[in-house]
């Protein structure tokens, strides 16, 4: 049965748009072109990924292993995941512009609910060399990772298996309160998460 | 005689122009835009209508705010270098628009007569889970901010909303305090929102 398939493909199709748009907005606070160029990388993986759901979707159909709606049901939320990503490739379109930006951009960004930061581990942080999961720094701190850069890889299917390294590059999503905290974290100067 | 919902309402209200800053428009536009998506997902997941409906509600308000912004910034442009820049400004407004009407289509799928839920195994596999929880007789947490009770911070659990009475409170800040009676959606890792319900159902006094 491919239904669990179909969901998985889902689900990844959910994250991977919603990275984006995080990613989108980083790229403008931190005027990073690079940054913007990856959400363009992502979206070409996102269309790949709607395509392959879509047929899956319909040869469940035929099947009858999916009912018609539950089918248009999974293609619509495919559809939606899709339009977000492309939004989200619209927004870093701005930054990858030879335009100057506008600076009420970046403020705009920077004063909404959600923080996006970047920070970079000191080799002096109780973070170094520690697998997220065992950390649980996301229940701790209220701040989630979306992506590392490390050297010159980035790393976005981040869980709780990943090991964070010195000098890594940290782009991080939460709430204001969380942001202080994490940020004396990574830099080694408070040694309790 | 039938309700009409707040969103439709609201639908066609006429556009005027409003002194409000650019910047605040954009501000109340990203918001909505990662508001709108949770909750979007919420409504599926929980098949929620009345989670749909505020989906629908804020829906609304950023076709409405998107029509604010380009009068606004029209008014802005005084030269050919302003007009530039603020072509940028125009274009992410756009884009989280296009967002919110993704959200808006997502909850058309509650109106499908399904047989069994699309997403059961979704929410356990994205590691973070969605919650609807209604505040115990005797939590400690009545009475108190969100802030105060530093619930993102001792659990990573985000309140997405409150409902209240027959209202809702969408992503409150941490000035807000909670009331008996409240029912709040939350999300976040699976451990921090058992700490919270066990909060709210006053079996501890405090988040550990």
């Amino acid at each position: 049965m491919s239904e669990k398939e179909a969901q998985e493909m889902l689900l990844e199709l959910k994250e991977k748009a919603e990275l984006m748009v995080d990613l989108a907005y980083s790229s403008i606070i931190y005027n990073n072109k690079e940054l913007a160029e990856e959400v363009y990388e992502l979206e070409n993986l996102v269309d790949e990924l709607n395509e392959e759901l879509k047929k899956l979707a319909v040869k469940d159909a035929i099947k009858g292993e999916l009912d018609v709606n539950e089918a248009l049901a999974i293609i619509q939320l495919g559809d939606c995941s899709e339009a977000i990503a492309d939004a989200a490739s619209e927004i870093a379109d701005v930054e990858l512009r030879e335009i100057e930006l506008h600076p009420i951009i970046k403020e705009s960004v920077l004063e909404s609910d959600e923080v996006l930061i970047k920070v970079t581990v000191s080799p002096g942080s109780i973070l170094v060399n520690k697998k997220l999961g065992e950390i649980k720094l996301a229940s701790h701190t209220g701040m989630w990772i979306i992506a590392i850069k490390r050297g010159e890889k980035w790393i976005y299917n981040i869980d709780k298996n990943t090991i964070i390294k010195e000098n890594d590059i940290l782009f991080v999503r939460g709430t204001r309160e969380g942001m202080e905290h994490f940020i004396k974290i990574a830099e080694g100067k408070e040694k309790e998460i | 005689m039938k309700k009409v919902p707040r969103w439709k309402e609201a639908e066609f209200e006429e556009i005027e122009y409003e002194p409000t800053s650019i910047k605040e428009i954009l501000i109340e536009m990203k918001n909505i835009c990662e508001l709108i998506v949770d909750l979007a997902y919420s409504a599926i997941l929980f098949n929620s209508k009345e989670i749909a409906e505020e989906v629908r509600y804020l829906e609304v308000r950023m076709d409405k705010l998107n029509y604010q912004i380009r009068i606004n910034a029209m008014l802005a442009a005084r030269t050919k270098e302003d007009a530039e820049k603020i072509a940028g400004v125009l274009q992410i407004a756009e884009a989280a628009e296009t967002i919110s009407n993704a959200a808006g289509d997502m909850v058309q799928l509650l109106s499908y007569k399904l047989t069994h839920p699309i997403l059961p195994n979704l929410i356990k596999e994205s590691g973070e889970v969605i919650k609807k929880m209604s505040i115990g007789e005797n939590s400690s947490a009545i009475g108190k901010s969100i802030g105060e009770l530093k619930i993102s911070s001792e659990t990573g659990v985000r309140i997405l909303a409150i409902r209240r009475k027959d209202g809702w409170i969408y992503g409150p800040r941490g000035d807000v305090k909670l009331r008996r009676g409240d029912v709040i959606i939350c999300i976040g890792p699976e451990e921090g929102i058992e700490n919270f319900r066990r909060l709210l159902k006053g079996e501890i006094e405090v988040l550990e």
